[in-house]
């Protein structure tokens, strides 16, 4: 089921197009990751979705019906990359005024936040303030009070910044916990290798547009080089009659670049006839990382001021 | 709306619950009767006990006289020294004295002559004028005596004519009290815009550079954020006035059943002050002065506070032109209280960035008698409808200045960005 669906979704500042025709889906459930690189437009798009912006041109459609920033913003759960809470005020009441500003009771508020506390191990907290936590217990706090009031989708810029790697897979766990009892997530960041980890789906924006949008997979698929790597003794050295070629080589295992027009099956039939002693052959997909940078390294990353 | 309420319930809660505010709240009279009290004690203190050789060659102004006046008033010496006069007057100041002042050859048909307290250093108008007095005594005494004026005589002739305003319309008005009154109550409207109003400007730039705002605006609009900050600390800056107009009817009354003579004093010019003035409606306007004056400044305080980063000096200077407005109403309110119904008074009264402080000076006068009810009417739509423009243009400038980071922008650009759709 679509949880959102953003159609030609435009806004134009006066010294740029921050968002150029942007047409996305996300399905409930699902781990989204949108990646892009700096000023790519994603804080403006993510600014939309969660109400703060109004597009200049498009449409949001949000949980079946047309987005209403008023009313949906109490089903969202926004943490921005620039985030920060009340340096004076004591945690507990801090997540209590959050929570309140997101339309829930008093009563139930307070149980869910103690809830969470206790899963945390914040319980001993209410009472401090925030200028006495370190940044790893001041991030853990501002993932509560994004997610409290058990939003349907969950934005989060950025939200492993600062964390430790204990801490990282405490809320790690969280994210996935959250996405199997029906939370949609959309995850925003640099950080390729976690997106690889965490989502099912990404989209890549640069310049406002987007230039890729897919499963992991398909994606990884979609970008693949046909290059394998091969272990096995007594290969021969190439001549041309060969399915492939050589990419690099060291001692008994080499990059090999199949043909156009031939598969693995080919290679290893070749090899098999050449009397090679397989040990290994594997296929290697590029990294999104690799993917990220080949698609976004011909443009500059900084952005150019341009006329709309 | 039922957000806005929460927004304002913390702004308030946070800060009445304050130790400052307490402090302040209880500390802001004692600073101020101790103000009152320090003056009159560093008056006394600063006074001059001045030294002067009196050298007469006129012949009228005997020792014994001078010593007299010394004896009514001793914040200067006058002695007279009648040898060695050329002496005294090149070094005065081994022989102990501070000055001195040569009295020619006057007769008293002359009736007036310019006299000078020579000395090395330099000496105001306060020096010479119990020098001045006492001198004129002696001299007038002479003149009588030597025109033969008996007591009766000379009472006779110092009795004159004197000339007092007074508003037929509204026959009790006390214009000392009004004037009092009026600059009790421009002051402190002045004092709540600059306090609190800078107030309102910290607070929005807290938020900003506790990247707090991103996370609030994602749940109220940006507007409900400013509207709920400002009204939040409007009400505290009314409950310190309730807490302050309480504390006075509390001492009134405890002074009343105390029956003191000083007591006594203080409450019979209150008495006199409720009976000359209408307290309910000066009290009810400054109310509205205070509260819609504070609005009409506090959202531009705000709309600063949201423009610039955490720079303390950004914010100063963006903030200059505002708090010049609010000082430049201070001016027109001296100019107003000299003349209450004059053409600076009419117009600085309706023109809503000066009117909270200008009307609240006119008031005291009496309404209708000095203010028209059409003029209190038309000053107090115009300052509504000055705050609700201010508040929209406030909101427009928030909106965009709180998302932003890095750049100062110009009051220029700011006015761009509240003009632009979206």
């Amino acid at each position: 089921m679509t949880l959102l669906e953003l159609q030609n979704l435009k806004k134009y500042f006066a010294t740029q197009k921050a968002v150029d025709d942007i047409s996305l889906q996300v399905d409930q459930g699902q781990i989204f990751g949108l990646l892009g690189p700096n000023g790519a437009g994603k804080t403006t798009l993510i600014r939309m979705i969660t109400g703060i912006f109004y597009p200049d041109e498009g449409s949001i459609r949000f949980d079946g019906k047309t987005f209403d920033p008023i009313k949906d913003v109490e089903k969202i759960g926004y943490m921005p990359e620039e985030r920060g809470l009340y340096k004076k005020m004591k945690i507990g009441d801090q997540a209590m005024y959050l929570a309140q500003l997101k339309g829930l009771k008093k009563a139930d508020a307070l149980a869910r936040i103690k809830e969470w506390f206790i899963k945390f191990e914040m319980e001993g907290w209410w009472n401090k303030k925030v200028q006495d936590l370190s940044k790893g217990m001041g991030q853990k706090l501002q993932f509560v009070t994004t997610v409290l009031h058990n939003p349907k989708l969950i934005i989060l810029d950025e939200p492993f910044s600062g964390l430790d790697p204990v801490n990282t897979n405490l809320i790690k766990d969280e994210i996935f916990n959250l996405a199997k009892k029906g939370a949609t997530i959309i995850f925003s960041t640099h950080r390729m290798e976690q997106v690889e980890e965490i989502c099912d789906h990404i989209a890549l924006v640069n310049k406002g547009q987007v230039l890729l949008d897919g499963t992991v997979d398909k994606v990884k698929q979609d970008f693949k080089e046909n290059l394998f790597k091969v272990g096995a003794k007594g290969m021969q050295s190439e001549n041309g009659t060969a399915p492939y070629e050589v990419i690099s080589e060291k001692e008994d295992t080499k990059i090999i670049k199949i043909k156009e027009g031939q598969t693995a099956n080919h290679v290893l039939e070749y090899l098999i006839q050449q009397g090679a002693a397989i040990q290994s052959f594997n296929e290697i997909l590029p990294s999104l990382n690799e993917i990220f940078i080949r698609l976004v390294e011909d443009t500059p990353t900084a952005r150019q001021f341009q006329h709309v | 709306m039922n957000k806005i309420w929460i927004i304002i319930k913390r702004e308030y809660l946070t800060r009445v619950r304050k130790k400052t505010f307490i402090i302040s709240t209880l500390l802001f009279p004692l600073l101020y009767l101790g103000l009152i009290f320090g003056m009159g004690v560093i008056a006394n203190k600063s006074r001059q006990d001045l030294k002067v050789a009196i050298i007469d060659h006129s012949g009228y102004f005997t020792a014994e006289k001078l010593n007299f006046e010394n004896s009514i008033d001793d914040n200067s010496t006058l002695i007279l020294v009648k040898n060695a006069t050329d002496s005294i007057m090149n070094h005065y100041k081994e022989a102990g004295y501070d000055g001195y002042i040569e009295i020619p050859a006057l007769h008293w048909q002359n009736g007036s002559d310019s006299l000078y307290f020579k000395s090395e250093k330099s000496y105001g108008g306060n020096a010479t004028v119990a020098m001045q007095a006492k001198l004129n005594r002696i001299w007038t005494s002479i003149k009588n005596d030597s025109l033969q004026l008996d007591a009766q005589k000379q009472a006779i002739l110092t009795k004159g004519l004197s000339v007092t305003a007074r508003n037929i319309k509204d026959e009790n008005i006390n214009s000392g009290t009004a004037e009092g009154i009026a600059y009790v109550a421009g002051f402190l409207i002045y004092l709540i815009l600059l306090i609190y109003g800078s107030q309102v400007m910290m607070g929005v730039m807290e938020e900003k550079t506790n990247r707090i705002a991103e996370v609030i605006v994602s749940s109220v609009k940006p507007f409900q954020m400013m509207l709920g900050k400002i009204v939040g600390i409007g009400m505290v800056a009314l409950t310190q006035f309730l807490l302050w107009i309480a504390f006075v009817f509390i001492i009134y009354n405890v002074s009343k059943a105390s029956g003191s003579d000083i007591a006594s004093g203080m409450v019979g010019s209150i008495q006199n002050m409720f009976s000359s003035v209408n307290v309910p409606l000066v009290l009810f306007c400054f109310g509205f002065y205070f509260l819609a004056g504070f609005f009409f400044y506090a959202s531009l305080y705000g709309a600063i506070g949201s423009a610039v980063d955490e720079d303390m000096r950004e914010a100063q200077s963006l903030s200059f032109p505002i708090t010049m407005l609010v000082i430049i109403s201070i001016a027109l309110m001296t100019a107003t209280v000299s003349n209450p119904t004059g053409p600076i008074a009419f117009w600085a009264s309706m023109i809503p960035f000066s009117s909270p402080i200008v009307m609240m000076a006119r008031i005291p006068y009496g309404v209708p008698g000095t203010v028209p009810w059409w003029q209190l009417g038309l000053s107090m739509s115009l300052l509504v409808l000055g705050f609700i423009f201010t508040v929209w243009f406030a909101g427009k400038i928030y909106r965009t200045g709180i998302l932003m980071y890095g750049k100062k922008p110009s009051w220029k650009e700011m006015i761009k960005w509240a003009f632009r759709k979206n």
